[in-house]
This record gives structure tokens, C-alpha cells and sequence, in this order.
């Protein structure tokens, strides 16, 4: 991305601010140095700007961690049973994995979502997630109100239901676009480290 | 004058059912010896833990077999950077001995390629952790493990090729597929390896090859050609096969080279069926497997066994029963070397166990597996072969939990559940891979005195066992008792009055027996229930002949030589038919076509001769 682009976005930045649009467009930051997720362009994105009135889900996945890559359909799925209601990214932590690999990895696994990089764990802090894959649901006035696993599948590494009994991100969701509260914001997610990548 | 007709006993032998499982969750985390108490991790104020100097040589040693690219692990340990991105998973996952995958307790006999890792490995892998994963010097770092490129074993002498892929979905739970290879070869090899290699191995968590004589598997096949599904499958065979052995694949094992002696045999009309556990990645993949043969010119002459304990009939595990047992309990005939062990149970399997009980009333550990683990079973061998002498008792003690807690149920709630090949019934099945001893002198073979003795003791757990009285009907006819014989064919009959094997069986003794007008009984109802069945075309052509019926026997001679037109006995009894119906010049045909096929076939040439001489539509007696 070139100086002039940055020097656009900022002041498209600024503009919203002022005047308190809700953009629906992913924002473009001021500065690379700062702890941003970008998109697979390199243009850096907040996902949780310009879409305020809408639930924001973030799943975080890696593309080398076999545990996240089985719940590619129920992601998939997910997405598609709240379509319009929730908006979802796919967030890839790991900073050694390169747009053109995260690209390949969306487009290996029929992803039909946005994928962010979150080299500097922007997210991954905002989202107080630790493992991949790991959900973090944001509701309309962009609370977290629940960060966890998609489901129990996974009881422990190894340890693996035939199938899913609870399913607590759809729970998480639907709460969310429902505006109730949560039992539990918070249930731990099994599979890889995001704190390995730091 | 009659002509000679060929007899039934060459087609008759041992019906040997192999159900050996396919198949594939993982330990009991809160059950697991850990080393993350205090008194058992590594000190951290130990000196400084490096990977280069104390990281690098466990993980080449015990993880970069299956974690480096092209191999099974989703991820690669070969570096210092691959390690550092995954170092709490390292430490994670080995504490809770999830990896390196291995399910016998310590304390079991010793077991080729063991991958348990020692405890104090486990927690420098922590302490390296929590120390801030530190490179160190790059003059400490050993050297990379080499590993063979391609086929492990060298270029194989014939590579087969699954005809036909499987399309394994992107999600779902796991998948059981078998796919069968054709032989390849004309006549009789010997093989001293098969190198199994299953496709994109990330997906495959284990494979086995089931060596099928009588092609058999491949009637599942629709349409043929393209594999079919299922956990466990059953490879019937009409011979006494003395090719028992474990051809296993899993992530990480090295091929198995046959020790001298024991090459397994193939020919012609032999299948390879491979059956797979199959986990979906998250896309779509495609799998086709392929098998490297290796050749020997040495033919076998050790001929282990493989036998199956089992006690399936006592499966019927009630809903919320978390500790149920299941038993058996052999005793062996003749004296053996257990050479290899494979426990198999599915979802519910908790706790499996085998004891040797010898002669003098030592107990003998032969396996414990504290945490069953469908995915990661294995075939386990000894590093030296376990002496059991005759009259050693072998029990083992599967212990299966169907309650809620057993997060791998198949059935939410938990339901009753027997046994079965589908991954939601239950087996209880112990293999073991032992070797007769040395019985020069003895008056029969020690593998059919243990089949035998397994039959038998399997009848005593279940009267009604077909496969027992089939196989204990073809031991007794082998050894020249054909009353016995007869009763347990009939035995198999009266359990499965349509089968078509147990029909010709029972037909064929009787006619053995001189009792050919029963024998016509039970050889039509075999071909009833198989039409294109070679041996009872052949059986009833013999049977009407004896009857004098030659015209009927004709038309069942001319059935089996085209099912079957390389088989000297069918052509020289087809000849013996036209001779009788008055066909001399296709008589003399066939009768030439079965000296070509076997020049030294008695029958065909001794008859050929009285035509010859005669010059008479009726040779002499």
C-alpha cells in the first residue's frame, strides 16, 4: 500500500469519527506500526468498527492446527444460519503465516468469509482469546460477551466426542442478536496455543 | 465300465473367518500420571535448557517420524522456530501423554517401537517452557534424522493401485473405507513385505491389509471395483491358510519386513483389501491408496497363526453401565512363541487386558491398556517372542463404559449396545500372532490342533456358532473323520440353511461318505443360493456321475471348467462325462486340456489312454 492511500485513509478515518457514521466499510488505520489486524491486502481492518447495531463474531484459527480445520464446516455453517445478523471474520494469529497462505487456506476450505491477520494479537487481546480455534462474540454495542469453544467436540486433545452435545457459540450468538445474557461468558476451547506465536 | 471321477476333498478345508478390525479417541486426561506436580517437574533453576542442545535430539527422536512435512502431523518439529510456535502444545500434549501416541502401560512385556516418552523427557520439554524456550548454541544442535524419501523400503517389485479414489468429506465424524487391489501376479509369490502406502497420510489415522484367498470382500463391491465402506469386515476363506499375519499401517511405523521363513503367499485369485480409518480434515479430499510389493524366492516355512479370542455374544452393555466385563478364556494345545498381540474393542472400550496363566500357575502380563483408545490401536509386537507352553491358559478382560461420561459414546443419551461391525456396536476380540513350536514327529499339523481346539472351545461358548462348526467340520474331514465331520457341517447348515459353503460342505462329505443321494440334496441348495459357485457345480457333477446321471453331471462339469478353465480336475471329469455321454472327440479334448494344465494328472491321461486304445465310444474299467 502506498503513502498516498494511507494518507486518504486516515482522513477518511477522521471524517467518520466526526460525524459519527456507522460505517458498514472496514476501516482503514493511520499507522502500520501500530497493533492492527489487517486483511489479506495488508490494509489494516478493525473489524468491530462500522458495524455497530450488528453482532460480530470472530473465530480464530491457524491454518497448520488440524483441530480448527475440522471445525471449518461448523464455522461455515454458523455463519450461514445467521447471516444478516452476525457478521463473521476469520482471524489468523499466527504472524508466520503470509496472506498467500491464509489465502490458500480459506480458499482450500470453501470459506466464504473475510479473513484478518493478527500478526501483533490486537484482536487476540481484545478478544481475550488463548487457543485456536477459539470464538469471541461481540454483541450490537460491541461487548464481548462470550470468548470460548464453538462446541464440546473436543473434550481434551484426544479426547473426542462422535458428535457435538453442546454448542455454545450458536448459543453465544443467538443470545447476542437476542440481547439476553449469557450463563457462562466464557467456556475453555481445546486445541493449539496462541501464546506459542508470541 | 465307470470312468474315474476326480474326488471332493481338495475343495473342501477350513472356513477361517477373519473379522480383523479397521480401525480408530484418546486417554483418560484426569486419569493420567502427569509429571506437572511440583516434585516431578524439572527444576527451572536448573541450568539453562536449550533446544539445540536438549530440545532437538527428543523431539527427532520420538516427534519428526510423524511431524515433518509429507508425513501424517499436522506440523512440523524439525526446527528450533517450529518448535517455539507450538511449545506449549508440546508440553501440553505430552504431559497428558496424548502424544507420542502409545496405549500399553510400563509395565507390559517389552514391544518393538515403543513410543512412550520417560517422564523426565516430558518435563524438560516444561521446564524448556518455562524457561522462555531458548535457542542456544547452533554448534549443540545434532543432526537432522535422515529419513527415506518415497517408498521406505526401495522401489517395490509391483506397485498396485486402488481403481478407484474415495471422496472423503470435508466434515462429519470418521469414516471406515476399504479398498480391494486385484493380484497382480499369474501364479504363486511369496512376499516378504507390503509397504502400505495410504494417500495423504494426515488423513488416514490407520490401516490395515487383510490378505482375502478367496476374494470374498470384493462381492461387497457396487459397483465392482470401487471399495465399500464399513469398520470391520469378514474375509471368508475355503483353505487351510497358513499366511497369518499382521499388516498393519499407522502414522509414523515403518513397513514391517517378514522375518525369514514366514513370506506371505499370493497368487492369482488372491485380493488385498486394505481398510482404512479415515478423519476428515475440514475440505474435501481425495484418497487412493496404493501397495508396494516386495518378492522373495524364499517360499514360507514358518506358519504362524493368528488366533482370535473373542466373547462378543456377552455384549449387551444396558444404558449407564460403566463397568462392564467381558471374558474369554483359552487354553492351548500345543506349545507356541506369541510373536504379536492385537486387542480390539470400539467407542465403549475402557480397560483391555491380557494374562497368561502357564502351566505352573505363573501369571504372565501380555498386555494392559489402562486407557483404550480406538483411534490409536495398533498391532503391538514383542521384542522377544513370549514362550507359552501347551496347556497355558490365555484370558483376556475388556472392560467397556457405556455411561454419559464417556465423552467418545457413540449414543446420546447411552442406549443398550451389542456387538457389531458398525462403530456404534461394540467387539471384544484379543489377536494373537503365535508360532507353533518345532513338532517334527508329531502326527498333525500344530495349527490345525489349535484351530481345532479353538473351534471347539468356541462351540462351548456358543452351540450355535456357524463358524465353529464349519471349520471344525473341515479340520475332522482333513483328518479322515467323516461322521463327526458331517455333523458339524450340519450342524453350520441347520444355522444357515442358505449358505451356500456350508451347503456344499455338508454335501460334499456326505457324497464322501458314500451317501450321494442326500449329498445331491445339499450340493443344489449350495448352488442355489450361489449359481456361479465353482465347487458346487464340481461336487454335483461328481455326485450325479455316481449316481449314474452323467447327462446331469455333464451340465455341472461344463458350469465349473467355465468358472473355473484352468482347473485340471474340472477339465478331466468334464472329459470323463462326454466320454460316458458318448462324446468321444470332446472327451479326448478334455481330457488333453487337463494334462496340459497338470501333465502329471493320473486320471485325465489314464483315461485318455483307454480311449485311445479302445477306439470305442465306452473306454475300459
Amino acid at each position: 500500500m502506498g503513502r498516498g492511500t494511507q494518507t486518504f485513509a486516515l482522513r477518511t478515518l477522521i471524517f467518520a469519527t466526526l460525524l459519527g457514521f456507522c460505517l458498514w466499510v472496514p476501516l482503514v488505520s493511520t499507522s502500520q506500526g501500530q497493533a492492527t489486524a489487517t486483511n489479506l491486502s495488508g490494509v489494516a481492518v478493525d473489524p468491530l468498527k462500522g458495524t455497530r447495531g450488528k453482532v460480530v463474531v470472530l473465530l480464530f484459527v491457524r491454518t497448520d492446527c488440524p483441530i480448527s480445520n475440522r471445525y471449518s464446516t461448523t464455522i461455515q455453517h454458523l455463519s450461514i444460519q445467521h447471516v444478516g445478523k452476525a457478521a463473521f471474520w476469520l482471524v489468523y494469529p499466527d504472524r508466520a503465516e503470509s496472506a498467500e497462505m491464509i489465502h490458500k487456506h480459506v480458499q482450500d476450505f470453501g470459506y466464504q468469509l473475510p479473513a484478518l491477520r493478527d500478526p501483533q494479537h490486537a484482536l487476540v487481546r481484545q478478544s481475550h482469546v488463548r487457543i485456536t480455534p477459539e470464538a469471541a462474540v461481540f454483541d450490537a454495542d460491541h461487548r464481548l460477551v462470550y470468548h470460548g469453544r464453538i462446541d464440546n467436540l473436543y473434550q481434551d486433545f484426544g479426547r473426542t466426542r462422535t458428535v457435538a452435545t453442546t454448542h455454545e457459540l450458536d448459543d453465544a450468538i443467538r443470545a447476542a442478536i437476542d440481547g439476553k445474557t449469557l450463563q457462562s461468558d466464557s467456556v475453555p476451547a481445546v486445541g493449539c496455543y496462541i501464546s506459542d506465536l508470541e | 465300465m465307470m470312468r474315474k471321477f476326480g474326488g471332493v476333498a481338495g475343495y473342501l478345508a477350513v472356513l477361517a473367518l477373519i473379522s480383523v478390525a479397521a480401525a480408530a479417541q484418546q486417554p483418560e486426561v484426569e486419569h493420567q500420571k502427569t509429571p506437572s506436580s511440583p516434585a516431578e517437574r524439572a527444576d527451572v533453576t536448573r541450568p539453562q535448557i536449550t533446544f539445540t542442545r536438549d530440545i532437538a535430539p527428543v523431539l527427532f527422536h520420538s516427534c519428526v517420524p510423524c511431524h515433518r512435512p509429507g508425513e501424517a502431523a499436522p506440523f512440523s518439529l524439525l526446527s528450533y522456530s517450529d518448535a517455539k510456535t507450538h511449545a506449549r502444545q508440546i508440553a501440553a500434549v505430552t504431559e497428558k501423554r496424548f502424544m507420542p501416541p502409545w496405549l500399553p502401560e510400563p509395565d507390559d512385556p517389552q514391544f518393538a517401537d515403543d513410543l512412550r516418552l520417560p517422564a523426565e523427557q516430558i518435563a524438560l520439554l516444561r521446564a524448556w517452557i518455562d524457561q522462555g524456550a531458548v535457542e542456544g548454541r547452533a554448534s549443540d544442535l545434532p543432526r537432522k534424522p535422515q529419513f527415506v524419501e518415497g517408498w521406505q523400503l526401495g522401489k517395490p517389485d509391483v506397485i498396485v493401485k486402488a481403481t478407484k479414489a474415495f471422496e472423503l468429506p470435508a466434515g462429519g465424524s470418521d469414516t471406515y473405507w476399504n479398498f480391494v487391489f486385484r493380484s497382480p501376479v499369474d501364479g504363486e509369490r511369496w512376499l516378504k513385505a507390503i509397504e502400505i502406502r495410504p494417500g495423504d497420510k494426515r488423513l488416514v489415522h490407520h490401516a490395515n491389509v487383510l490378505v482375502d484367498h478367496g476374494q470374498t470382500a470384493r462381492l461387497q463391491e457396487n459397483p465392482p471395483g470401487s471399495g465399500f465402506g464399513g469398520m470391520d469386515l469378514t474375509i471368508e476363506s475355503e483353505v487351510f491358510d497358513p499366511d497369518s499375519h499382521f499388516l498393519f499401517w499407522k502414522p509414523g511405523s515403518a513397513p514391517y519386513v517378514e522375518p525369514d521363513g514366514m513370506a506371505i503367499r499370493l497368487d492369482k485369485d488372491t485380493d488385498l483389501v486394505l481398510n482404512t480409518h479415515l478423519q476428515p480434515s475440514g475440505k474435501p479430499e481425495t484418497l487412493q491408496p496404493s501397495l508396494g510389493l516386495y518378492f522373495t524366492d524364499k517360499p514360507a516355512t514358518l506358519h504362524p497363526i493368528l488366533l482370535q479370542m473373542e466373547n462378543d455374544r456377552l455384549l449387551d452393555i444396558p444404558p449407564g453401565e460403566a463397568n462392564f466385563v467381558v471374558g474369554d478364556d483359552f487354553t492351548l494345545p500345543v506349545d507356541v512363541d506369541l510373536l504379536a498381540i492385537y486387542p480390539h474393542a470400539h467407542y465403549l472400550g475402557k480397560d483391555l487386558r491380557a494374562v497368561a496363566t502357564l502351566p505352573d500357575g505363573t501369571r504372565e502380563s501380555l498386555i494392559h491398556i489402562a486407557r483404550w483408545d480406538l483411534n490409536w490401536q495398533a498391532v503391538y509386537r514383542y521384542v522377544s517372542p513370549i514362550n507359552l507352553p501347551k496347556g497355558t491358559t490365555i484370558s483376556m478382560r475388556f472392560t467397556y463404559d457405556n455411561s454419559v461420561e464417556n465423552i467418545r459414546n457413540p449414543n446420546h443419551p447411552p442406549q443398550r449396545v451389542g456387538a457389531g461391525n458398525r462403530a456404534s456396536d461394540e467387539m471384544a476380540h484379543l489377536w494373537l500372532q503365535v508360532l507353533p513350536k518345532d513338532s517334527q514327529g508329531a502326527a498333525a499339523d500344530p495349527r490345525a490342533l489349535i484351530q481345532e481346539a479353538m473351534a471347539r472351545h468356541n462351540l462351548q461358548k456358543n452351540p450355535n456358532d456357524f463358524e465353529a462348526h464349519y471349520n471344525l467340520g473341515a479340520l475332522l474331514q482333513i483328518r479322515g473323520e467323516v461322521a463327526e465331520s458331517a455333523a458339524h457341517f450340519a450342524q453350520a447348515v441347520r444355522i444357515r440353511p442358505e449358505d451356500a459353503t456350508a451347503n456344499n460342505a455338508l454335501g460334499a462329505a456326505l457324497l464322501g461318505a458314500g451317501r450321494s443321494g442326500e449329498a445331491i440334496l445339499y450340493l443344489s441348495a449350495a448352488l442355489r443360493a450361489r449359481p456361479d459357485y465353482f465347487d458346487g457345480h464340481y461336487n454335483l457333477g461328481n455326485a450325479l456321475a455316481s449316481q449314474g446321471d452323467f447327462p446331469g453331471a455333464l451340465v455341472h462339469f461344463q458350469a465349473a471348467v467355465r468358472l473355473s478353465p484352468q482347473d485340471a480336475n474340472a477339465e478331466a471329469n468334464l472329459g470323463s462325462a462326454l466320454a460316458e455321454t458318448g462324446n468321444i472327440s470332446e472327451a479326448r479334448l478334455h481330457y488333453e486340456r487337463a494334462l496340459k494344465l497338470n501333465p502329471a494328472h493320473e486320471l485325465a491321461r489314464e483315461n485318455l489312454q483307454q480311449l485311445n486304445q479302445n477306439d470305442t465310444t465306452r473306454p475300459r474299467n
